[in-house]
C-alpha cells in the first residue's frame, strides 16, 4: 500500500513538466491548511508547551527548561526510554523474522494468481478489524488458564502452567508482532512480485543453490521493502501504549504510557517532555532506516 | 527453485503464521458463547450460552457486571466515521488532482500530506489537546477529535487516489474537452466514473480507520466516550466476555463492511469492462 504510494510519487515526478495553474493552487489548499492546522500546529504546540512551568494543577507559559531536567534526571522516565527502545528493537526483528518467509512464500512461491491474493488478503484482513479487540483477544490465549496454557498441559509438555505469558513483557512483544506483522508482510511481498523470474533462472541454471540465490538476489531485491516495513513498524511500535496497557499488567511501561499518565493528572508540561523526545527518537529511527536505502531510486 | 523442501517448508510455515494471526480472535469468539453471569472469560466452558450477547443489548437481568455504555457510542462512532469518510475522500480527490499537473511545492506539500498518516496518535492527540485547553476551546468528539480523524485518513485517501490517476488516461478527458463540454460536466460525467473503484476504496481507508481509531480521539474528545473508547476503559478493569462478544460483533460488523466494498468493486469492474468493449466494437 504505501509502497505503491511512493512508487507513484516517484513517478509522479518523472513526469513531463507541465505549467502550474491556480486551478490546482485552489485544489491543494484546503489540504494543506487543514495538515498545518490540526496536524503542524498541535506538534509545535507541544515543543513549546514543554517549556512551559508546571505546578501542581496547571501549567503556566513561563518558560523553563525544569520539566526537562525532571525528565532526564528521574530513573522512571530514562527507563521507559529504554523499555520502549527494546521492544521496539525486539518487536521490528520479530516482525521481519516472522513476516520475511510468509511474504517470500506468498510473493514468490505461490504461482497461481488467484491462490497467491487469497493468501495476501487473508494476511491483510486482520488490519481491517477492531485494533482493540485484536489485542484483547491475547488474553484469553496466553492467560494462566488461557489456550496456550491448556494446549500444552492436555499434550503433557507441561506440567504447571507457564505464567509468565500474561501481564508481562512477553505478553506484550508477542501481541504487538501479531498485530504489525501485516505491516512487514505487504511491502515485503509487493517487492518479491517485481522480482524478475528470469535472474533467478539464469542463477539456477548456472548452479547456484537455493541460498545462494537468496542471499545474492532475492535479499537484496526486496531490502526495500523491508525499510518500508520497517519504518512503518517502527513508527507504530514507538507511539504504542494499548497493547501495553492492555497485556503487561502495568509492569511495561513505553513512552506512550507515561504520555496518558502524565495527562490523566493534568502533567501536561511533562507529558509535552515525553512527546517531543518520542518524536525525536521516531525521527531519528525513520532517518536511519531511510539511509539503508535510497527509496526513491530503489521503487 | 530447487526446492520442493523449501517449498513445502514454507508451506508449512504459512499455515502456522495464519493460524497465529488468526487464533487469538477464534479464542475470543469461542469464549464470547460462555454462560454468564457466572462464566469468566476463560475455559473451560461451562455451557454454551448467548447470555453475553444479551447482555450487550440489555436483555439480561441486572448483575453485578455493568453492561458496556455500547448504545449512544455506536452513534457517535458511526457517525464520527462517516463525516470523516466524506471530508477525507474529498479532500484526498482534490489533492491528487492537484498533483496531476507539476506545481512548485509539490514534494514539500506530498510529505506534509504522508506525515498525517505516520505521526502516532498520542503524539498529535496531546498536542491537539494543548492546542484547545490554549485557545479554551472545549473538546468534542465531532470538534477536534474529527479533524484529528481527517488528519489520518485523508493521506491514505490521497495515495489511493495517486496511484488510481498515474494510470488515468488523458486523453479521454482531453476528447471531452475539445468537444466543448464543460470541466465540471466532464468530470461527473468522464472522470468520476473512470476513478470510482479509487474513490470506493478511499472510503472503506478512510470509514475503518476513522471507526477503529482511538489513540488520536483518547485526548481529543472529551467526556463522550466513542466505541474504542468504551473497549479501551475495559482495559483497567476485569475483563467479561461481554467485551469478547461485542468483538465478534464488531469484528462480522468490519467483514460486512469489506464484502459491500467487494461487491460495488466487483460490479464497477464489470460495468468499466462493458463499456471497454462497447468501445472496442
Amino acid at each position: 500500500m504505501s509502497v505503491s504510494a511512493t512508487t507513484s510519487e516517484t513517478e509522479t515526478m518523472t513526469e513531463p513538466v507541465r505549467k502550474s495553474s491556480s486551478k490546482s493552487v485552489w485544489l491543494i489548499t484546503p489540504g494543506v491548511i487543514w495538515m498545518l492546522l490540526f496536524l503542524v500546529a498541535p506538534m509545535l504546540m507541544m515543543v513549546y508547551v514543554s517549556f512551559w512551568t508546571q505546578t501542581t494543577f496547571a501549567i503556566t507559559p513561563d518558560l523553563t527548561t525544569k520539566s526537562w531536567v525532571t525528565f532526564f534526571t528521574s530513573e522512571t522516565y530514562l527507563n521507559s526510554l529504554w523499555t520502549t527502545i527494546r521492544i521496539w528493537l525486539i518487536v521490528l526483528a520479530a516482525t521481519l523474522v516472522v513476516g520475511y518467509p510468509a511474504a517470500l512464500f506468498v510473493g514468490l512461491f505461490v504461482k497461481n494468481r488467484t491462490i497467491q491474493t487469497a493468501l495476501l488478503v487473508l494476511c491483510v484482513i486482520p488490519f481491517w478489524t477492531s485494533f482493540l479487540i485484536r489485542v484483547l483477544a491475547w488474553r484469553p490465549m496466553l492467560g494462566k488458564e488461557g489456550a496456550i496454557n491448556l494446549i500444552l498441559m492436555k499434550l503433557h509438555i507441561i506440567q504447571q502452567p507457564i505464567e509468565v505469558l500474561l501481564f508481562s513483557e512477553l505478553s506484550v512483544i508477542i501481541g504487538m508482532t501479531q498485530i504489525y506483522c501485516v505491516f512487514m508482510v505487504g511491502p515485503i511481498a509487493f517487492m518479491m512480485g517485481r522480482v524478475d523470474q528470469s535472474i533467478i533462472e539464469a542463477a539456477q541454471d548456472l548452479g547456484a543453490g537455493f541460498w545462494r540465490i537468496f542471499r545474492t538476489i532475492i535479499l537484496p531485491l526486496t531490502m526495500p521493502g523491508v525499510v518500508v516495513g520497517a519504518i512503518f513498524v517502527s513508527v507504530m511500535v514507538l507511539g504504542e501504549f494499548a497493547t501495553a496497557a492492555a497485556l503487561s499488567g502495568r509492569k511495561v511501561n513505553l513512552l506512550g504510557n507515561i504520555i496518558v499518565t502524565q495527562v490523566g493528572s493534568l502533567k501536561w508540561a511533562f507529558a509535552a517532555v515525553v512527546g517531543v523526545v518520542l518524536t525525536i527518537v521516531m525521527g531519528v529511527v525513520v532517518a536511519g532506516l531511510l539511509r539503508v536505502v535510497d527509496l526513491k531510486k530503489e521503487l | 527453485m530447487q526446492a520442493g523442501g523449501i517449498k513445502l517448508t514454507l508451506g508449512v510455515y504459512i499455515a502456522l503464521f495464519l493460524t497465529f494471526l488468526y487464533a487469538p480472535l477464534m479464542v475470543l469468539a469461542i469464549l464470547s458463547f460462555q454462560i454468564g453471569p457466572e462464566g469468566g472469560p476463560q475455559f473451560p466452558i461451562i455451557e454454551w450460552s448467548t447470555y453475553w450477547y444479551q447482555h450487550l443489548f440489555g436483555l439480561t437481568p441486572p448483575s453485578r457486571i455493568a453492561p458496556l455504555p455500547i448504545k449512544e457510542a455506536l452513534f457517535r462512532s458511526l457517525t464520527l466515521a462517516v463525516m470523516t469518510m466524506i471530508v477525507s475522500t474529498v479532500l484526498g480527490v482534490s489533492s491528487a488532482q492537484a498533483f496531476r499537473k507539476r506545481f512548485k511545492g509539490q514534494n514539500f506539500v506530498f510529505y506534509l500530506i504522508v506525515l498525517g498518516m505516520m505521526v502516532p496518535g498520542v503524539l498529535v492527540g496531546l498536542g491537539m489537546a494543548l492546542v484547545s485547553n490554549e485557545l479554551s476551546v472545549a473538546r468534542h468528539w465531532w470538534g477536534t477529535a474529527f479533524v484529528l480523524h481527517v488528519v489520518y485518513t485523508f493521506p491514505f485517501a490521497f495515495l489511493v487516489m495517486l496511484a488510481i490517476f498515474n494510470r488515468f488516461d488523458q486523453s479521454v478527458e482531453e476528447a471531452a474537452w475539445s468537444l466543448g463540454v464543460s470541466p465540471a460536466k466532464t468530470f461527473r460525467k468522464v472522470t468520476f466514473p473512470l476513478i470510482f473503484p479509487g474513490v470506493l476504496s478511499a472510503m472503506l481507508f478512510a470509514f475503518t480507520l476513522s471507526y477503529d481509531e482511538f489513540s488520536r480521539t483518547l485526548f481529543a474528545s472529551g467526556r463522550d466516550l466513542t466505541l474504542p473508547l468504551a473497549i479501551y476503559g475495559t482495559f483497567s478493569v476485569e475483563v467479561h466476555p461481554n467485551v469478547f462478544a461485542f468483538g465478534v460483533l464488531t469484528t462480522l460488523f468490519s467483514f460486512a463492511l469489506l464484502s459491500v466494498y467487494a461487491i460495488l468493486m466487483t460490479l464497477s469492474m464489470r460495468r468499466a469492462k462493458r463499456i471497454a468493449i462497447q468501445e472496442d466494437a
